[in-house]
């Protein structure tokens, strides 16, 4: 047991003092949600600092993306100081929401609370009543203390559902609603989104990503009607999922991550087909053509491929989703050698057991990684010190001395992603396995 | 009232003496009657500034524009090499920072960057628990593992809304720890909910700089001179610094921004402390003359030709190089100042053609407005109007020696208000607008738009801003800007606006604004 490890075994808790986690709080989390869902106004009930904070920390970390039209400097926040710590903040939080409304468009305004109003015990409900009457609102009640970025993605879905939801008069079938992507901190989330729902749809499915869509909200109104929920994580959106069965009585699948590469996505068309009752012919004709166009295209990169960096090992810290679907990728379709996986979003204790499965079972290789749940910066560099990878698929923060401190080459794929732009990037579906194939010989190909 | 010398000003209108003996600063609110909210022409302001009835103001609409915490501190504490800083908050306060490791990679060790350093920052991830049973035993046992890990020659404490809220004894932790470990411990306070003033967070950072840091005196370093840079000063604008003082035999002491922890111990042993943006550096230029009597200046900052030329003769007053400066500023002319005609030339012609000058808004902190004004007169631009992030006394003196010098603007004092800033941008249609991503969608339009400058890591020439260079470099940019359009355009036509349309056919830009002062 290396040095780092025994500390960190030594010192497990979820409370420890970190060298910059890999998310933001769980403010950042429901805000970076809400931003992701076209159409939502958040309106920040918190120091004035809140939002653009979470501009630095969650939306340029989460793939150098600009606030848009109601993020970063846009978001209404009631910019509470120490006089609202002593009178409180509720009038400041009632002119607020009634300006926001006047003045900013929105099919849904989400008010958004951080730490301050936690710690002073402003009646927020209280304040946030009226304006049901008119508006479509919803209180996320979050606080930095509360829990990080993915925690307050939870909150606001359970927010959508507790405040804004009602049964379905009729269950559509051939519908789902997709979880378990989280806006920003799946750094690919906006590309990851539109695959699956044009994945599903090759197969007569219709999905509700939400994210990135510009019905986005209407999207959240008809939860209720789906016929299945999908969930895309071992443990982001499972919460969500299980309170719609118990609301909703609406079934739900789970995938360890969006499926990345024909093999992965050929599971998941599979398994949604089955529960879905499609012709199971239609599904197969779709896998069957992708397939063959996607590994046609793959021999492009054959030569390249084998002749410079066959069979390499390969390190990855990310979060447990983008960690399972590359990681079982690289090592099932390009035939990588995984060395060490370091788990960066600190998923429950009670789901881990079932990560290492998915990073240790099924693979095409005798070779296993090391698997270590890490989240502070400084531990994850010592993990990977002295070993044989040569590709580091991780974030911005081993960009930079990547290949000085252990000679790999960096390919940032998880948050915080600062160094690349993303956009419509994505390694999901069929496709996705000639993003990253491509992404990865780019690193290091040349004159032959 | 009039103030016949400057000293007099100063005594009336703002609190000069600093007092190291508190754990931290006054507000700007109570130290210079700071502000963030006014709209209305330069001299007006002024004027009610002066007769003392300068008043703040509640919005009931405001859109999130920084703390004193977030996000000028939260991102710079942690450049600073041979430090670990600890952000004693819940883990959202800190992520601003997550871009410490790649700042300054960018910048070639070719030109002067240290091929080896390492920056870090830790939280304590306060959660429930810790706001419950209190959060001082975490502090303490952060900093040793700060000490053990980095092995730092200084460690900061960076406060939150929540430690200030539930009365963290940050002093008794440091107290118990610092006889136990080798870092000296700098605790600042910049709890959010403070002040409405981000300002107020640079006094914060420096009073703890003053109290902790900086040490007595050795020897006197009769050829350093103290730098403040902000982080809006690139790599370039650092090097021009430091090429236009080494001419003379003088070197230039930059700090913070990636500054290294005895460059801040000395600052008591320089010559002088100049501005680079006077605001920012007060605090720390008015201490070090009080406590070590390290002389100082305020204005101008090196921004244009006059500018610098002023700058550096400030310099060589204090550092007895009166006729090297000149010296220099005359062979730096020979260089530069038929570079700066071609390009007022270049604005000449365009305002010829289009029968007015180019007319610019800008500015963003009370610095930059204080020295970009001028320098836009030395292009042949007009600057109808500006806006700055806050206004306090401490610029009340050189405001009107601006307005003296360019003649009366519109000013519109406001922090990053994205809607307000949109709405004059459209109201008063620049023909240029320097933007900022904290304007939201303001540079989308019909003109030009550019940015107002570039940061810290940009190692590029074209960027710089500073000094003789720097004068050039940026004229040439906004020259250049003029002939681009369609990004902005594009994006005006094909993507929705933040505000419904009432907005901008309505007149004020503090529509929001409450009548009642505070």
């Amino acid at each position: 047991m290396s040095s780092a490890e025994a500390e960190q075994n030594a010192d497990y808790s979820e409370w420890r003092a970190l060298e910059a986690p890999r998310f933001s709080c769980a403010l950042g989390g429901a805000l970076g949600t809400a931003l992701g869902i076209y159409g939502s106004v958040p309106i920040l009930h918190s120091g004035a600092g809140c939002g653009i904070g979470q501009l630095f920390g969650q939306l340029y970390a989460g793939g150098q993306n600009a606030g848009g039209p109601q993020g970063g400097t846009s978001t209404p926040c009631s910019s509470l100081v120490e006089h609202h710590v002593v009178f409180g903040g509720e009038e400041k939080l009632k002119d607020l929401i009634s300006a926001s409304t006047e003045l900013m468009e929105g099919d849904l305004y989400a008010v958004i609370t951080g730490c301050v109003p936690s710690l002073i015990g402003d009646d927020v409900s209280a304040v946030v009543r009226p304006f049901k009457e008119e508006k479509d609102i919803i209180y996320v009640k979050t606080s930095g203390f509360t829990g990080n970025s993915y925690e307050g993605y939870e909150l606001f879905f359970e927010a959508v559902i507790n405040d804004l939801l009602k049964p379905a008069e009729k269950i559509k079938p051939k519908t789902v609603n997709i979880f378990g992507i989280v806006p920003y901190q799946h750094v690919f989330w906006k590309g990851d989104a539109k695959v699956i729902k044009d994945l599903l749809a090759r197969i007569g499915v219709t999905a509700n990503v939400f994210l990135a869509e510009f019905d986005g909200t209407d999207q959240l109104r008809n939860i209720p009607s789906a016929e299945y929920n999908i969930v895309l994580s071992t443990w982001n959106g499972h919460r969500v999922a299980s309170l719609l069965k118990e609301k909703f009585n609406t079934p739900y699948l789970t995938f360890p991550s969006v499926p990345i590469g024909p093999k992965q996505t050929a599971e998941f068309l599979r398994s949604v087909g089955k529960a879905l009752n499609v012709s199971e012919s239609v599904v197969e004709k779709v896998i069957e053509s992708e397939e063959r166009r996607v590994y046609r295209f793959i021999e492009y990169g054959g030569d390249a491929h084998m002749l410079v960096r066959p069979h390499p090992f390969f390190a990855v810290v990310a979060d447990s989703g983008i960690a399972i679907g590359i990681t079982r990728f690289l090592v099932n379709e390009l035939g990588y050698l995984p060395d060490v996986v370091q788990i960066s979003d600190e998923p429950p204790e009670e789901v881990r057991a079932e990560i290492i499965k998915h990073l240790t079972e099924g693979l095409e290789t005798p070779v296993k990684p090391d698997v270590i749940f890490e989240t502070d910066s400084y531990l994850v560099r010592q993990n990977l010190k002295n070993r044989p990878f040569m590709f580091l698929y991780a974030s911005s923060l081993e960009a930079p001395t990547a290949l000085q401190e252990y000679g790999a080459l960096p390919i940032t794929v998880s948050f915080p992603t600062m160094n690349r732009l993303i956009l419509n990037r994505t390694y999901a579906g069929f496709d996705g396995a000639l993003t990253l194939f491509e992404e990865t010989i780019s690193t290091f190909v040349g004159p032959l | 009232m009039v103030y016949n010398t400057r000293e007099e000003a100063e005594k009336e209108l703002y609190e000069k003496k600093i007092d190291l003996s508190q754990t931290t600063c006054p507000n700007r609110e109570q130290r210079a009657n700071g502000i963030n909210i006014f709209y209305g022409k330069a001299s007006e302001l002024v004027d009610q500034a002066k007769s003392g009835c300068l008043k703040n103001h509640e919005r009931g609409f405001a859109q999130s524009s920084g703390c004193t915490l977030n996000f000028y501190l939260s991102v710079r504490v942690g450049t600073i090499r041979d430090s670990a800083t600890i952000f004693h908050a819940p883990v959202g306060c800190s992520s601003s920072a997550l871009g410490y490791r790649e700042l300054f990679r960018g910048v070639p060790v070719e030109m002067g960057r240290p091929a080896n350093y390492d920056l870090h920052w830790m939280t304590t991830n306060l959660r429930d628990k810790d706001v419950v049973y209190g959060a001082g035993d975490k502090l303490k046992k952060t900093i040793y593992e700060a000490q053990r890990r980095y092995n730092p020659k200084a460690i900061f404490i960076l406060t939150s809304c929540t430690t200030g809220i539930i009365g963290e004894d940050i002093e008794g932790a440091v107290a118990d720890v610092q006889p136990h470990i080798d870092a000296t411990i700098v605790p600042i306070h910049c709890e959010g909910v403070r002040s409405r003033l981000v300002q107020t967070g640079y006094d914060a950072f420096w009073h703890a700089i003053l109290k902790y840091l900086v040490k007595k005196p050795e020897k006197k370093q009769e050829d350093l001179v103290n730098v403040a840079s902000m982080l809006s000063y690139t790599w370039q604008d650092r090097l021009e610094i430091q090429r236009l003082l080494n001419k003379v035999g003088l070197r230039a002491n930059l700090i913070p921004e990636f500054a290294s922890v005895e460059q801040f111990q000395q600052l008591s042993e320089a010559a002088v402390t100049a501005p680079l943006c006077p605001t920012y550096t007060d605090y720390i230029s008015h201490g070090l003359e009080q406590e070590y009597g390290v002389p100082y200046f305020m204005y101008p900052s090196p921004m244009g030709v006059a500018n610098t030329d002023e700058w550096l003769r400030q310099i060589g007053k204090h550092t007895g190089k009166v006729d090297e400066i000149e010296a220099l500023i005359e062979d730096e002319h020979k260089t530069w100042v038929p570079k700066l005609l071609a390009i007022r030339s270049e604005f000449d012609r365009i305002a010829a053609e289009k029968g007015s000058k180019v007319r610019v808004l800008g500015s963003l902190g009370q610095g930059r407005l204080l020295a970009q004004l001028p320098y836009f007169d030395e292009l042949g631009l007009t600057s109808p109007a500006a806006m700055s992030q806050d206004y306090d006394n401490l610029i009340l003196e050189d405001l009107e020696e601006v307005i003296s010098k360019v003649g009366d603007f519109d000013l519109l004092v406001n922090t990053f208000q994205a809607a307000e800033q949109s709405h004059i941008t459209q109201q008063l249609d620049p023909d240029l607008t320097l933007s900022c991503p904290f304007q939201g969608g303001a540079y989308k339009r019909g003109k030009g738009s550019t940015r107002i400058h570039a940061l810290r890591g940009d190692p590029h020439p074209w960027s710089a801003q500073s000094g003789y260079t720097g004068a050039i470099a940026f004229g040439n940019f906004l020259l250049q800007s003029l002939k681009s359009t369609s990004f902005q355009k594009t994006l005006k036509a094909k993507t929705k606006d933040s505000y419904r349309e009432w907005w901008f056919k309505q007149s004020n830009p503090l529509y929001y604004m409450k009548p009642e002062s505070i």
